[in-house]
């Protein structure tokens, strides 16, 4: 018998991450007073899990390093910024056309990935990233150039979502459909094209598979995701400004990338959530202790530690959190009879 | 019409001053790629790591030792090349050794977290206000019909070539240049000749920090500061390293001047005469990376690699 589409596939993870993502401020609300700034953290994990995903199709799946996301970002969110307060489109409307607009850039970008390869890439992507930090400077008559610009809440319908609690609702409904969205990719003929590009140029070309499509298609849906990301940030800080993305926050983009388990779309969004919780709730405890204990300068440790945590998953554990929970998993199935040197 | 000629003289000048800086970074990354294969983006963090130590080690000495002022700045050079040495070694240990066989990602990200660590490291010891080093030449120059010579710049240029050629010379002439280039080309076949692999690529990391070193010791009396953004330079050899083409060591110092005098006649000439250039001169040397991967990646001096399946 010849299997359906979607026969070998558990989809039982769907309703299990809307129940989850509804649960979770409803349950925080319950436990804690101080609910809204952890309702904060997660709106960031939320716009920077759409992010990451998106550069885990490019980076994990693809196999074309980007240094260069957090511009696509800035793109996203000027230019919904200027549809919206400038140009007086509505909201919704510019929800899906900047995200397109950042898409043709990461279009632009896509030509010099099909002629360079590797290191030259992240270089590339680096150069691009610097020249459109500059490019929305040298605007300044649409962007302020380096003094920022205010943005207007987001505005559905007639509803203007304003708050954390009701930007919540908007930031994971978005994140949870780019979650979806992108294990639907990874699992069609689009994702195994790009898993082939990544493992062999070569033979995946000679396997029929239009090299120069599929580079140009990665770049375009990791920009137009990272696009989404950027508008939502726009609309929910109210305030953007060229500092908001600069080269550093697309390193730590890899890094969530890379320590969540780069090449799986539940990797990226456990590595945000690693990440993000790490610099918002561990570091400001460790950095008041080590001041009363060194009266040391501890201003850099944010930087230090998302360093070190890259630095000792890179050696340690190239495969990331997900890759430890897959190994964890495996462990207990067969908990009594573990051949021991595959565990090691 | 005089005094343009001048300006100009000045500043293709001091474009090559600034360009030898670029040359003698690039000079690290081309070091390492050429016998490991790894690209090295701590390598404008390594210099920054050589510049402190040298201020350091000069203000530890002025606040102890009267010595004559020639002598302290020779052992600043000194001490800082003996850290190097050190340095280079641990960053083979940690860095090189354990990730022979990744893939490039992994490598490059490694390095990057590397030169995350080293400027918060380096902020959190010497503090984050910049520091003002002295100048050995205390600003000494000489003018040669209008347009002036710094001492200092001369240095640089000098050291810069020096060391180049230097290199280039024991590239591909001494036993143990050749035994790294047999090593770049197959690490297997080269141990199998007698070829010690873990000590060329130990050699390898401990001259790049050596080259790193040197360049962070000329640089900090050029730029007069000393803080944890100087890393940032190291970014700007890459458009060197790529013009010159990656892998050729005269590259480095051909792609490291031109770069280095396109950089300072945009800001100087050009940006005074056209507004728009004022625009993009700080971004002037990705404009030209882009643009040499786009017509011809392997650079100028480069050769083309054929990858084998």
């Amino acid at each position: 018998m010849i299997k359906g589409r979607y026969d070998d596939e558990n989809l039982k993870w769907i309703p299990l991450l809307i129940g989850l993502v509804l649960l979770i401020p409803f349950a925080l609300k319950g436990m804690t007073f101080s609910y809204k700034y952890y309702i904060y953290i997660l709106n960031t994990i939320g716009i920077y899990i759409i992010l990451t995903v998106g550069l885990d199709l490019l980076s994990g799946y693809a196999g074309l390093i980007s240094l260069g996301h957090a511009a696509f970002m800035a793109i996203g969110a000027y230019t919904s910024a200027i549809l919206v307060d400038q140009a007086g489109l509505p909201f919704m409307f510019s929800l899906i056309l900047s995200p397109l607009i950042a898409g043709c850039f990461g279009f632009i970008i896509g030509f010099p990935a099909l002629r360079v390869s590797g290191m030259y890439l992240g270089l590339t992507t680096m150069g691009f990233g610097f020249i459109i930090r500059r490019l929305i400077i040298a605007l300044r008559e649409w962007t302020q150039g380096s003094a920022g610009l205010v943005v207007s809440p987001p505005n559905i319908f007639g509803f203007t979502i304003k708050g954390d609690w009701a930007n919540y609702f908007l930031v994971w409904t978005l994140a949870v459909l780019v979650i979806i969205g992108a294990r639907r990719i990874v699992k069609s003929k689009i994702g195994r094209a790009f898993m082939a590009i990544r493992d062999s140029e070569q033979a995946a070309e000679a396997s029929g598979i239009n090299l120069a499509k599929y580079k140009m298609f990665s770049f375009f849906i990791s920009g137009s995701l990272a696009g989404l990301s950027g508008v939502l940030m726009a609309h929910t800080n109210h305030f953007i400004s060229t500092d908001h993305f600069d080269s550093m926050l697309s390193i730590y983009f890899i890094i969530m990338v890379l320590v969540g388990g780069a090449g799986t779309v539940y990797g990226a969004v456990l590595g945000t959530l690693f990440i993000v919780l790490l610099d918002n709730l561990f570091v400001p405890e460790l950095e008041t202790l080590l001041h009363t204990m060194f009266s040391i300068e501890s201003g850099e440790m944010e930087s230090f530690i998302f360093g070190l945590v890259m630095f000792l998953f890179i050696i340690f554990q190239p495969t990331g959190l997900y890759g430890m929970w897959l190994k964890m998993r495996i462990y207990w199935k067969l908990f009594p009879f573990n051949p021991k040197q595959r565990f090691t | 019409m005089n005094s343009l000629i001048t300006d100009l003289a000045q500043e293709i000048f001091s474009g090559i001053a600034l360009g030898s800086i670029y040359a003698l970074i690039a000079l690290g990354f081309i070091l390492i790629f050429k016998a490991t294969e790894v690209v090295n983006f701590a390598q404008g963090e390594l210099m920054m790591v050589g510049a402190y130590v040298n201020f350091f080690i000069i203000q530890g000495i002025m606040g102890d030792l009267h010595v004559p002022t020639g002598w302290m700045f020779l052992m600043g050079l000194v001490g800082s090349i003996l850290f190097a040495i050190v340095f280079g070694w641990f960053l083979d240990l940690v860095i090189n050794r354990p990730l022979r066989d990744e893939s490039v990602f992994s490598i490059i990200m490694a390095t990057i977290s590397m030169a995350i660590m080293l400027r918060a490291l380096v902020s959190m010891i010497a503090g984050s206000e910049s520091l003002v080093p002295q100048s050995p030449f205390g600003g000494a120059y000489f003018n040669l019909g209008g347009v002036i010579i710094s001492v200092l710049d001369l240095t640089i240029i000098i050291g810069a070539i020096v060391l180049v050629s230097a290199f280039y010379y024991f590239f591909n002439k001494t036993r143990w240049g050749i035994a790294m280039q047999a090593t770049s080309e197959d690490p297997i076949a080269a141990q199998l000749m007698g070829v010690p692999v873990k000590r060329v690529y130990a050699l390898v990391w401990i001259f790049a920090a050596i080259v790193a070193a040197i360049s962070g010791v000329l640089l900090s009396p050029r730029a007069s500061l000393i803080d944890t953004n100087m890393g940032f330079l190291g970014l700007k050899a890459f458009p060197a390293a790529v013009l010159g083409g990656f892998g050729s060591i005269p590259g480095a110092i051909v792609g490291g001047i031109i770069l280095g005098v396109i950089e300072t006649v945009s800001m100087g000439t050009l940006s005074f005469h056209f507004h728009w250039v004022k625009e993009i001169n700080d971004i002037i040397v990705w404009i030209v990376l882009i643009a040499v991967l786009m017509i011809r990646p392997t650079g100028i001096l480069g050769t083309e690699e054929i990858k084998k399946v």
